[in-house]
């Protein structure tokens, strides 16, 4: 029986790829491995949803696949001096797939039903720089004072303070505009103003859109979508070998035997992701508290074996938390490199002759429990005495969340392609906890520099704060900085057009073909 | 009869309830939390509150718990906390993909399970009876999602017979059924195998064959009949776990059913999901075990529920 296997397996494997085009005029997409939440954009806090919603809605303005933020439903904006006063001109004509006319007015309610405690969605943050956002989300207020519709098609937006970032934020799925008065279904039958028209959700298996030949930025190339969910990847990867799915997010551990295929490595390609591996410190437990002990951590981790052995080379180094395609990385910048002499040097230093014990929570998913393998390995050389806890992804978030773990190896996918979406959330002292910084990391002039960055209207001055902001915190080791995840998708010959996207809800399929 | 079939079922009030508490509890106790799940990787302390507010989590347990259980008194499982549609119509829709899934791999399983154990204990020792015992062993060694798996590179990838994966037609069937039934297959071939070895040699067998009756009907009407008892345990069992949890396989056929339902609304702390579909699966079980039973007093009139 073995040896059959042994012939029959290299023969499996030889096959698939290389064939000819598919007769069907769907193009049909493998990623999502979960049914989305909803279609409803006010609940959109997950990845297929997210995605769903950019097929289906616009925002004011939108993502493009190499991360550019672009004009969406307002075809462009003004911002006053002092950077509080943001004018957008919407684009007129515009019309839901109902028929019914786009206006500033579908604007200011949208907005409102996202903070509404009684949505219930969950994800009102990206609107509270927003003046009055806060009181309303608090029903303090009836309306959200910072924001009003002075006519059909013109939306003014007032903020608390200045935010260079502001429209970025507005891209995220969950700003997406909705028509008024959605019924209670709406999740189920949405109905926006996008590239796509929702034509077919089953639940668990396949959602279906269609071409929307009226779509203002000009109609899709192709004439329906299909998102197929399909939770395991090997499941995945044979629809993508029987030519059953067009795109397929390439599994890491498949990385390598596809790259040295002669067929498939032709089919591969590849893009650098806003994902970022860490593992974070939790500064305010025992040793942790001495940076000399933070330091040595990232001594000792070798990360680019890791990077190499665990994640078949799928991404660069961090050195920092801002990714090289943004602006405000430092390419010169140099890092901790593997040395443990050093770590331990430090740990001597820091009154830890005899080394230290530590906490490290792993999810049960994903290349976690991998990497806190290796991770821990690496630690015990310098003689950091690793416990791994690992449990499910829920039980780690909250428990990271309310301070309980030591390290904690996560992933952080970027909600925008900006330094800030970084440097903000996972670093920034009002974050502690919940809003993502689970280092429990506090550094005054670190906040200043993020506070001075947001205030900023001039871009490359920007950019030299997060800079600066970046390098201040990467001395202080808040984190294990390990990598920056590069996406590897294999695309099926006969399709045209697909650019892998920085931001998960950067593709839309408008300019992707299927041809002969 | 009915008599017991009304008794059973109000028996299984109790339990029902037993259930109710358990995982009501369980789930206020273990660790994890759903809004935490929703706000997703970012959210605010404010939100948060807001939110467990809005969703009466910060009522006290007894408050919450009469609240629910007022709710699935009337019929009602609530609404999913994560995506807001009712868990009822959730259930509702997949339900009846993992009770075809289910079925066919009991069908497949007893058809092949009951027919290679009978052949196999025709001929005990023989080359047949070899060859089964390799299939059964190799059948109840393999985990699902391997076997899963290669039907899958074999049937799919290979000679592109059948779809890898989804749901549909017949033929988007076969292959999960298969992979689902084939423990069952192997484990019914035994069982039926020594049941049937049981049998063959009463003496009513022996008197059966000295009438002159042929082969066949000795062995189908006679021996088989008599040999269905065990059969129908491990049938009842199989099916019972089957409707209640062929997670792997739906996760590896994308078949949208209910077990990955399940794991999803696990995954992400979803409460009324998780109550209401761990409610809804200990009813079929119930159910199952009853007609289970029942099917016993069918087989052997020896057997009587009064």
């Amino acid at each position: 029986m073995r040896r059959l296997f042994l012939l029959v397996i290299p023969a499996i494997l030889s096959c698939g790829g290389g064939e000819s085009a598919p007769s069907r005029k769907t193009i049909i997409d493998s990623r999502d491995t979960y049914d989305p939440r909803s279609m409803d954009p006010a609940l959109s806090t997950d990845v297929p949803t997210g995605r769903a919603v950019a097929y289906i809605f616009d925002g004011l303005t939108r993502f493009t696949p190499d991360a550019k933020v672009v004009p969406g439903l307002a075809k462009s904006w003004d911002v006053s001096a002092d950077g509080i006063t943001y004018t957008f001109h919407l684009r007129s004509g515009v019309k839901f797939h109902d028929g019914r006319p786009f206006s500033s007015k579908n604007v200011v309610a949208t907005f409102q039903r996202v903070l509404d405690p009684k949505t219930k969605g969950g994800r009102g943050w990206p609107l509270y720089p927003i003046k009055g956002a806060e009181d309303f989300a608090a029903s303090k207020a009836t309306s959200i004072s910072g924001l009003a519709a002075p006519d059909d098609s013109t939306v003014l937006i007032t903020l608390k303070e200045p935010l260079s970032i502001f429209p970025k934020e507005l891209a995220m799925p969950v700003n997406s505009i909705v028509p008024d008065n959605p019924p209670a279904d709406f999740g189920q039958k949405p109905i926006g103003t996008g590239p796509w028209k929702f034509v077919e959700w089953r639940h668990d298996d396949y959602l279906r859109f269609a071409r929307n030949p009226d779509y203002f930025d000009g109609p899709p190339k192709t004439d329906s979508l299909m998102a197929r969910i399909i939770p395991e990847m090997s499941t995945a990867t044979a629809e993508f070998e029987a030519g059953n799915v067009d795109v397929l997010s390439v599994p890491d551990e498949a990385g390598k035997s596809w790259a040295t295929d002669p067929v498939k490595s032709k089919l591969l390609t590849s893009a650098p992701a806003l994902r970022f591996w860490y593992v974070a410190i939790n500064v305010a437990r025992g040793p942790l508290a001495d940076v000399r002990v933070r330091q040595a951590l990232n001594y000792a981790t070798d990360v680019s074996t890791i990077l190499s052995a665990v994640m078949a080379g799928r991404g660069t180094v961090a050195v920092g938390v801002v990714p090289a395609i943004l602006g405000g990385a430092d390419p010169n910048r140099k890092g901790y490199a593997h040395n443990v002499a050093k770590a331990k040097e430090l740990l001597v230093a820091a009154g830890h002759p005899k080394g230290i014990d530590v906490d490290l929570w792993a999810a049960t998913t994903d290349q976690s429990p991998r990497l806190a393998q290796a991770i821990q390995a690496n630690l015990a050389e310098a003689g950091i005495r690793v416990t791994i806890v690992q449990r499910d992804a829920s039980s780690v978030r909250e428990a990271a969340r309310n301070g309980k773990s030591d390290l904690y190896v996560k992933e952080w996918w970027a909600d925008y392609p900006d330094a800030e979406n970084f440097l903000y959330p996972l670093l920034y002292s009002k974050n502690k906890g919940a809003g993502g910084n689970v280092s429990y990391y506090s550094n005054p002039k670190f906040d200043a520099l993020v506070d001075q960055a947001h205030r900023e209207q001039d871009e490359s001055k920007r950019n030299v704060l997060y800079t600066q902001a970046d390098q201040l915190a990467y001395d202080d080791a808040p984190m294990i900085y390990l990598f920056f995840y590069k996406d590897v998708y294999a695309v099926q010959p006969w399709i045209k057009g697909f650019a892998v996207p920085a931001v998960f809800n950067g593709q839309r399929w408008t300019d992707v073909t299927i041809t002969k | 009869m009915l008599s017991f079939i009304v008794r059973r079922l109000l028996l299984s009030i109790p339990t029902l309830f037993g259930v109710l508490v358990v995982v009501f509890l369980l789930l206020r106790v273990a660790p994890g939390d759903v809004v935490q799940e929703m706000v997703g990787e970012r959210a605010d302390p404010e939100t948060i509150a807001r939110l467990r507010k809005e969703l009466r989590l910060d009522e006290p347990v007894l408050s919450q718990f009469a609240h629910y259980t007022g709710g699935v008194l009337r019929g009602d499982f609530g609404n999913s906390y994560i995506t807001q549609r009712p868990i009822m119509t959730d259930i509702r829709e997949r339900f009846p993909k993992t009770l075809l899934l289910a079925g066919s791999a009991m069908l497949l399983a007893s058809v092949l399970g009951i027919t290679l154990g009978v052949l196999s204990a025709r001929n005990p020792g023989g080359w047949f009876d070899r060859l089964g015992l390799g299939i059964a062993y190799l059948g109840i060694s393999f985990p699902v999602y391997w076997v899963g798996l290669i039907l899958i590179l074999v049937f799919a990838v290979t000679l592109r017979w059948l779809p890898p994966s989804g749901y549909g037609g017949i033929k988007y069937l076969i292959l999960p059924a298969f992979a689902l039934g084939s423990r069952s297959i192997a484990f019914l071939a035994r069982v039926t195998r020594s049941a049937m070895l049981d049998v063959l040699s009463g003496d009513f067998v022996r008197t059966a064959r000295a009438k002159g009756l042929t082969e066949r009907v000795v062995v189908v009407r006679h021996a088989l009949r008599n040999a269905l008892i065990p059969i129908i345990t491990v049938l009842g069992l199989d099916f019972g776990y089957y409707l209640t949890g062929s997670i792997l396989t739906e996760t590896i056929f994308s078949w949208p059913g209910l077990g990955r339902y399940v794991v999803n609304a696990i995954t992400r702390r979803d409460l009324p999901a998780i109550q209401g579909s761990v409610l809804f699966l200990s009813v079929v079980f119930v159910l199952v075990n009853l007609l289970t039973d029942l099917a016993y007093a069918k087989a052997d009139p020896r057997v009587a529920y009064s």
